[in-house]
């Protein structure tokens, strides 16, 4: 006979053991403990007269190469664009906040070019916000735009860590890429030297280096390219671009792993 | 109106004995009287325009405009109470944003505009409230090709080729009838707009007026946004030379 | 499965303060990194809170920002209730405070140092902990380099637990003059940049008097 209330009408222990209450006592539960489908670097870079961001084309799962067209750079407004790298589910997400946002400000009038910085500011507080929840987007943005007609270039990560220099890149390309940009553009005011064509160069040598590198790159990627015109915006996208004068004699050099004849 | 004083004009939710809900008879006469509005469906998309009538030499020009945005794909013009109006606005406004939420795709027209409808339709039938004293018109063009409704205080919502609403849509019908909505391109139909406006405002000289135009169409990416200034010009001069040539032939 | 960390270790490099007489000085190196990459050289650290305030965050760089932000929501809000009344450092370091410790349970990983000139006129500097805790001081250092900058600042500038040779008493805490102040800065800034890599690139010192507010720059070590 159990003689308390609250054990009446419950399994008895003698029969089914003691009521096992260790899920109450566990871990919080928390939201995106790892990202699934991802893209990989990011990388963008100033010029004298605007600034090139590089997204390839690949989202991977785990390491299976899943889908191979995945565009990475999203307009937003007229004269910015927003490199993601990361969970491309939540890169989706952004891509709704990011029309959203645009819609929102098309109701002004008269109504409202969003700038760089805007956009910068507010995917920071975004990603801010979420990583403050515990339930962040997990993701590395590149932002590239201009703030008072000069280039404007700035990252921001899953934490709400931000940045603006010159060159920056996110993941590997932090390691591969910015070395290849700095040897352009070190310092603020550096970008002043340097030409679209030079830009593009770079960014483009930094794409092949981590196709060679990175073993979650595709040498097809996206390239933006953000001028002004007589002091007009000019966005120029160009999609399908390859990695080339691939050279891969080298791969027959390396030994000591794999199914080899010596 | 033989029926007034009779007591069955206070309530929504009455009807007289003849069968009709004056509250909302009555929300028809302030679009009557409210500035002319216009909407033409034509070939390649939709244009919306609207006579806006200097009320004040106070007032900055360009500013508080007519015609707004509902969303990418969606412009709204109407007639009657202005604050009516803008209300409407924001409901459609919250209507196509729930739906992107929900399906992550640009709401239908016909949706959009059923779904207005039914919202007006609501504030006929509760003797809490009163209706709106606005006629809307919703034009845009998606995946379905471009539409083109109006929607009155009953919450009727009809798709036209050509629909004109307010003071001057006795006038405007008149010349609406006589385009080719085939064959009509956004830029024709916004220089028509000019002129037909231009024409209903002759029974209303004496005030200044502003001219609003919208367009959506497949050549700037389905997108609602006022016409480029060049193309209002020309569509003002196109108006003004074509009243001309009526008064002297 | 691990759980997702809030905190990362992106972070501005290193800090200092110095209090005078009659000025204030706060220093910082505009290198941001997370671990051993530099993400930016050019990033300055010192947030001007308006009303000659002050403020550098050193620590968690998201954080950092989310304070300073805070902080300039308070002090706008403050001038309008106040009638755009100056608010005095003593308020601005207790409103830093209330900021802090109410994230006691989630805090902002931060170790805040503020100067401002006090109402007599002396220049002040007031350090805090991640909760909140803070005091005024003669001195303070903070960041990847606090380690190295600290013990030079006790030894240059309050002369902690030294003996003057002439009487053998402790010696007494002299009030520095601005130049030998901001000499002590760079020399503290060029060695904290010789033996700590997240510190170097550009020392921007923020100089603090009756006057106003003098800026300037020195190039450190960039590798």
């Amino acid at each position: 006979m159990q003689h308390t209330q609250e054990k009446w009408g419950r399994p008895r222990d003698d029969v089914y053991g003691p009521y096992d209450a260790s899920y109450l006592n566990s871990e919080p539960r928390t939201q995106t403990l790892q990202p699934t489908v991802t893209g990989t670097s990011v990388i963008g870079m100033k010029f004298n007269n605007g600034v090139v961001i590089a997204a390839d084309n690949l989202a991977s799962y785990g390491s299976l190469r899943r889908f191979i067209d995945q565009e990475r750079l999203i307009k937003v407004g007229s004269e910015t664009v927003v490199g993601v790298g990361g969970d491309v589910s939540d890169l989706q997400t952004i891509e709704e906040i990011m029309e959203g946002l645009e819609i929102s400000e098309s109701y002004d009038e008269p109504a409202q070019s969003l700038t760089a910085p805007n956009i910068h500011s507010y995917l920071q507080r975004i990603m801010y916000k979420r990583r403050s929840k515990l339930d962040p987007l997990w993701n590395a943005l590149v932002i590239g735009g201009f703030k008072n007609d000069e280039p404007y270039l700035a990252f921001i990560d899953l934490l709400g860590t931000t940045y603006t220099a010159p060159a920056v890149a996110s993941g590997f390309g932090s390691y591969l890429a910015i070395p290849i940009l700095r040897k352009l553009v070190d310092r603020e005011g550096d970008q002043q030297n340097v030409s679209k064509e030079q830009a593009v160069d770079a960014i483009k040598e930094a794409m092949k280096v981590l196709f060679y590198r990175d073993g979650r790159a595709l040498d097809k990627y996206s390239l933006a390219i953000l001028s002004k015109k007589d002091g007009k915006p000019d966005v120029e996208i160009l999609k399908d671009v390859r990695v080339e004068n691939q050279n891969w004699s080298m791969a027959k050099q390396i030994k000591g792993f794999g199914t080899q004849d010596e | 109106m033989t029926s007034i004083g009779t007591g069955y004009d206070l309530s929504n939710s009455v009807f007289s004995p003849d069968g009709r809900v004056f509250q909302v008879e009555y929300a028809g006469k302030a679009v009557e009287n409210g500035s002319t509005s216009i909407g033409i469906r034509c070939k390649d998309g939709i244009v919306l325009a609207v006579e806006k009538i200097t009320v004040s030499k106070l007032l900055k020009l360009g500013a508080n405009k007519r015609i707004q945005t509902v969303d990418k794909h969606v412009g709204v013009v109407y007639s009657g109470m202005n604050p009516d109006g803008r209300h409407i606005v924001t409901r459609s406004r919250e209507e196509a944003r729930h739906w992107r939420d929900q399906f992550r795709e640009q709401m239908p027209i016909p949706t959009l505009a059923a779904n207005v409808a039914s919202y007006v339709q609501l504030y006929t039938v509760y003797n809490s409230v009163r209706p709106f004293g606005v006629n809307t018109i919703i034009g845009g063009v998606d995946d379905e090709g471009s539409h083109l409704y109006m929607i009155d205080p009953s919450g009727k919502s009809w798709g036209y080729r050509g629909a004109a609403s307010g003071r001057g849509r006795q006038t405007v019908n008149n010349e609406l009838e006589k385009l080719d909505f085939d064959k009509l391109t956004a830029a024709e139909a916004v220089k028509e707009a000019a002129r037909i406006l231009y024409v209903a405002h002759e029974d209303n000289k004496d005030k200044d007026f502003e001219l609003e135009i919208s367009w959506v169409t497949e050549a700037n990416g389905r997108v609602h946004e006022f016409v480029p200034e060049s193309l209002l010009a020309e569509a003002k001069i196109y108006a003004e030379e074509q009243l001309d040539a009526d008064v002297e032939g | 499965m691990s759980r997702f960390n809030p905190y990362g270790d992106s972070s501005g490099g290193s800090s200092l303060a110095i209090a005078g007489a009659d000025f204030a000085i706060l220093a910082g190196d505009t290198r941001h990194s997370t671990g051993f990459s530099i993400d930016s050289r050019d990033q300055s650290q010192i947030a001007d809170l308006g009303d000659g305030l002050f403020l550098t965050s050193n620590g968690f760089s998201a954080d950092a920002k989310q304070l300073v932000d805070d902080l300039r929501t308070q002090i706008k809000w403050y001038h309008h209730n106040n009638n755009d009344h100056k608010l005095s450092i003593s308020a601005a370091a207790r409103t830093t405070m209330m900021l802090l410790y109410g994230k006691r349970f989630f805090p902002y990983y931060v170790n805040p140092i503020m100067i401002g000139m006090a109402d007599d006129g002396t220049g002040a500097v007031y350090s805090f902990d991640p909760l909140g805790s803070y005091d005024r001081e003669p001195s303070r250092a903070a960041g990847h380099a606090s380690e190295l900058l600290m013990p030079f600042l006790d030894n240059q500038v309050t002369f902690a637990n030294q003996l003057d040779p002439q009487t053998g008493e402790p010696r007494k805490r002299l009030d520095l003059d601005l130049q030998t102040a901001v000499d002590l800065v760079k020399d503290a800034f060029t060695g904290a940049a010789e033996r700590q890599v997240q510190v170097g690139d550009t020392l921007e010192i923020v100089i603090l008097t009756k006057d106003g507010v003098d800026r300037q720059y020195y190039d450190l070590r960039r590798d």
